[in-house]
């Protein structure tokens, strides 16, 4: 029942205990600089007795006397305050030391810095640790933990949801915060004006969100109808500090602020580290943020490290390369060929190779299923009839050897796949989806009950004679998918058809896939992103975006379809998490039945860090490795790099 | 001076024609900037139909153009898509970089090849010559690919330089002289890639051409007079050797920025090169547009220089223009 996983987000609420006001110098450096202040115009005071004549002189003393008074009592105040009321969160992770630069390889340079309107990965993996979230979802354990809200309630309904801030946290540029940056930070996400791509996770049953300030640490969020598991839509919904930006929203200048070549002071966040630097084409160095709201059982503040550099190196040879000499820190998203080449050399150099096992990414094969104009594209049109049969699409899924594709392609770091939640999505898998190995009588069996037959020579032809024959089209530039689409081409030979191979660049495939559904075959790739069904709404709703093999219908298709639909919509309003588990289970059935997509495996995902890294523990949802960047530190005290 | 300006007007032309090209074959290609956004769940199909609308990516071609030629005349280059910035403020940094790479390796270049060729020219046919046929020939039969991946390789097992990059994770922290020493250091393997490329062409272009000169009848009768050797080969054969060579300033520049193309993306020097590759497979047109043009700049002004060069140091070029 949703109302246990409250109570037990509450009890772990209860383990993270507050600690008041140990936090040393720097919350109040803003109260020493008010009080810096005072001391100069108290100075001024003194000193203006030879400067300024009489009167207007003793008027200017004594104004100023008067001010630094004040200034000194609002430092003072400020100081006290702001120290009493700290609430960290107090981090469980082995206690560490302060210090040190971490140089993490990243694939291309970040576009923006500006959580408001980035859309590429790269740049919100940066973005990432400049951020905070109001309740977060840890990476490690894939279940909702609190962040900035330290804790929450849910009405008996389950559409009203009030969170209970931090009091007297900072952002990064030392300004308080409070519910009136969460109130900000909503408008703007959910404003049309601003076109920000979280817009759409804020949208819940039709309707934006109602966000209502109850105090001045307290939200309350409404939703138009219940949403399970609601809490997780918070995650990586960045808190903004609405004294930067609020001008910049009424002038409607959002969209362009924050860029890259913004200077370091304009820029804050609530995350464990902040801009520093941006060296074009080559690095982005971010520090440590002073006022970060969670600290060590020691008392110490964390983040860790001083400074976190990302180093852009396109290739993956490269990055290996710059990982391998020490250049980089630590070493993500590696590959199956790079991992084994970097294991050889793992006894003489000084990292640590970590193969997590299955991630939450799959691939698939697929067959276009959508409402062509016979017209347009006659041939493919005419080769429908096979795809829209499920016993032709189950008889390729039986023909296809999985474990070959585990052992060749991935020198076997990855784990077949029969259904489309990976064994890494250990929430949500339905154990009960059959997985039969390779069979090609099983294959034969069922192209003959569909109409099939061969050929003397072994072609495979269908109720008109025609030979079977299509093309399976894959992007240029992932080696694993133009391999995993090769030998399909082979196991597929063996049933008599004839199968051709085509690889295309990524855009230019997405465009045919989405634009024109000019294909026959594909082989691609989803997953990352959240554990929880919901990040996978418009893969499975016929009407979504990326219900990749008949999109954006306007009535589902199939009666499967519709089903899939119906359970779809119901575990999204169910807030008992083994009734929705119950209804998931039910989808991985149904998609595993009539295979709309033929799922092939799923990579394993393998990191690396230099062995000197203290609390690295790298998880299988995304960010792998930096996901606790606050908690890593260096062992022992070392030069950041070599040459 | 007419001989400049005119030389001017044609490169302009020559930008115009780049410019135009490069639009209408990126336009050709399938797919768009937004085109990879479809595919990630958790975008809606109407949200990127509103950023299409942004970016006009819908309008017409010509439209486009006329576009981005407004935005050139306020000397922004375009607008980046992926970037949210004018292209002029991403370029511009960049194109120092490559200037920096590229302007070393040639002046390293050419300070190796004179020597080298003369030496070669004033032995002809000796084992050292011969050596030195042998080894540009090798060199100039390896691609820039494989020679970069040789490099790194050695970067690699060695450890003696960075494996890429322009400076090293703690450059801030550095005095001036660390800093020369760290950037020297990463500037060695991109460089000397440049430089093994082009070496083969200058050392077999100096030779070539200083052979034919000491051969001619002035050096006999100047040696006969007692004149040194090494005077007489760089002051009185290199100076009438020079005509040649210096056309060829141009040529090699044009080879280096092609060549610099690949060795940037390869050692992930933050030059125009890596900016170039994001763009075509981000399909941010004006900044696609924008490196090409910038690439093609360079290449008029090295040829623009050498033409000067030439002008300066062959009188007959003046005449014939009187």
């Amino acid at each position: 029942m949703m109302r246990q996983v409250v109570e037990r987000s509450i009890l772990r609420l209860a383990g993270t205990h507050v600690v008041h006001g140990r936090w040393g110098p720097t919350p109040s450096a803003f109260g020493s600089g008010l009080s810096l202040a005072a001391a100069r115009l108290a100075a001024l005071a003194c000193r203006g007795r030879g400067r300024f004549s009489r009167p207007a002189g003793a008027r200017l003393r004594l104004s100023a006397a008067l001010l630094a008074a004040v200034l000194a009592w609002a430092a003072s105040a400020r100081t006290s305050s702001a120290q009493s009321a700290e609430e960290l969160l107090v981090s469980r992770a082995e206690i560490g030391h302060q210090g040190g630069q971490l140089v993490v390889n990243q694939r291309a340079e970040p576009k923006t810095l500006n959580p408001i309107t980035a859309v590429d990965s790269v740049s919100r993996e940066v973005i990432r640790c400049t951020i905070a979230d109001l309740i977060h979802i840890n990476r490690d354990t894939q279940r909702t933990e609190p962040a900035l809200a330290k804790a929450w309630t849910v009405s008996s309904d389950g559409r009203r949801y009030v969170l209970t801030l931090r009091r007297g946290l900072r952002f990064s540029d030392g300004h308080p915060f409070d519910a009136d940056d969460v109130l900000f930070s909503f408008r703007v996400y959910l404003d049309e004006k601003v076109r920000s791509p979280q817009r759409d996770l804020l949208i819940v049953g039709g309707q934006p969100i109602g966000v209502r300030k109850v105090d001045q640490y307290a939200v309350q969020f409404d939703l138009a109808e219940p949403y399970a598991a609601a809490e997780r839509i918070f995650d990586s919904v960045a808190i903004l500090p609405r004294h930067l930006l609020e001008q910049l929203y009424t002038e409607g200048r959002l969209a362009e602020t924050w860029g890259l070549g913004t200077a370091a002071a304009q820029i804050a966040g609530l995350g464990p580290f902040r801009f520093k630097e941006y060296v074009p084409g080559d690095r982005i160095v971010l520090e440590r943020n002073p006022y970060y709201w969670k600290g060590d059982r020691a008392g110490n503040r964390l983040p860790y490290l001083d400074r976190l550099a990302f180093q852009f190196v396109a290739s993956e040879d490269a990055q290996a390369m710059r990982f391998q000499t020490g250049e980089a820190d630590i070493a993500s998203r590696l590959n199956a060929e790079t991992f084994s080449v970097l294991a050889k050399a793992e006894q003489t150099r000084s990292y640590k190779l970590f193969d997590l096992g299955p991630g939450l990414d799959y691939s698939f094969l697929f067959f276009n299923l959508n409402d062509l104009d016979s017209k347009a594209l006659p041939e493919t049109s005419r080769k429908q009839s096979w795809f829209r049969q499920v016993s032709f699409r189950q008889a390729v899924s039986a023909a296809i050897d999985r474990e070959a594709i585990v052992r060749l392609v991935y020198r076997g770091r990855a784990t077949p796949l029969w259904g489309h939640v990976p064994p890494g999505n250990k929430l949500w898998i339905n154990r009960s989806i059959a997985q039969p190995g390779r069979s090609l009588e099983r294959a034969r069996r069922l192209l003959q009950t569909a109409g099939f037959s061969w050929k003397p020579d072994g072609t495979l032809v269908d109720g008109r004679g025609n030979a079977v024959e299509f093309s399976i089209v894959t992007n240029a530039g992932n080696g694993e998918r133009s391999q995993m689409a090769t030998i399909i081409q082979d196991d597929l030979k063996q049933l008599g058809m004839s199968v051709h191979v085509v690889t295309l660049e990524l855009r230019a495939l997405l465009d045919r896939l989405t634009g024109t559904h000019d294909y026959e075959a594909c082989v691609l790739g989803l997953g990352g992103g959240d554990a929880d069904p919901n990040a996978e709404l418009n893969v499975w709703l016929s009407s979504g975006g990326t219900h990749l093999w008949n999109p954006e219908q306007a009535q589902p298709a199939t009666p499967w379809e519709a089903e899939i639909d119906t359970l779809m919509r119901r575990q999204l309003t169910t807030l008992s998490n083994s009734a929705r588990k119950r209804l998931y289970d039910r989808v991985q059935e149904l998609v595993a039945q009539n295979v709309p997509f033929i799922f092939l495996v799923s990579p394993n995902v393998l990191v690396g860090a230099h062995s000197g890294l203290g609390n690295f523990r790298p998880a299988v949802l995304d960010h792998h490795t930096l996901w606790d960047v606050e908690e890593l530190f260096w062992r022992e005290k070392r030069s950041s790099a070599t040459p | 001076m007419r001989y400049l300006c005119w030389r001017m007007v044609h490169g302009l032309l020559v930008l115009v024609g780049v410019s135009v090209l490069s639009f209408v074959f990126a336009a050709l290609a399938p797919g768009d900037f937004l085109s990879e956004m479809k595919l990630d769940p958790r975008i809606s199909p109407a949200t990127v139909a509103a950023l299409r609308d942004r970016y006009g990516l819908d309008l017409p071609l010509p439209l486009k153009y006329a576009q981005w030629l407004r935005s050139v005349r306020r000397g922004e280059l375009g607008f980046s898509f992926a970037y949210n910035s004018p292209v002029a403020t991403l370029l511009w940094p960049r194109a120092r970089n490559t200037l920096l790479l590229t302007v070393t390796a040639t002046t390293l270049a050419w300070l190796i090849a004179v020597p080298l060729g003369a030496w070669s020219a004033s032995h002809p046919g000796r084992w050292g010559d011969r050596l030195c046929a042998g080894v540009t020939t090798a060199l100039l039969v390896v691609p820039e690919l494989v020679l970069g991946l040789g490099l790194l390789l050695v970067a690699v097992r060695t450890g003696y330089f960075p494996v890429g990059g322009m400076m090293s994770a703690r450059f801030a922290d550095l005095g001036p002289w660390g800093k020369l020493k760290d950037l020297a250091l990463h500037l060695f393997l991109p460089a000397s890639a440049l430089i093994l490329l082009n070496l083969p062409i200058l050392v077999r272009h100096v030779r070539a051409s200083l052979i034919e000169v000491l051969a001619a009848p002035f050096i006999q009768a100047a040696r006969a007079r007692g004149v040194p050797h090494r005077r007489l080969l760089f002051r009185d054969a290199l100076r009438a050797a020079a005509n040649p060579l210096i056309s060829l300033v141009g040529l090699s520049i044009a080879a280096l920025l092609s060549g610099s193309l690949v060795v940037e993306a390869l050692m992930s020097w933050p030059g125009i090169g890596p900016l170039l590759l994001g763009a075509i497979a981000a399909r941010d047109l004006h900044v696609l547009v924008g490196t090409v043009l910038c690439s093609t700049l360079f290449l008029l002004v090295g040829n623009l220089l050498a033409d000067a060069l030439l002008y300066l140091a062959d009188p007959r070029l003046r005449v014939d223009q009187a």
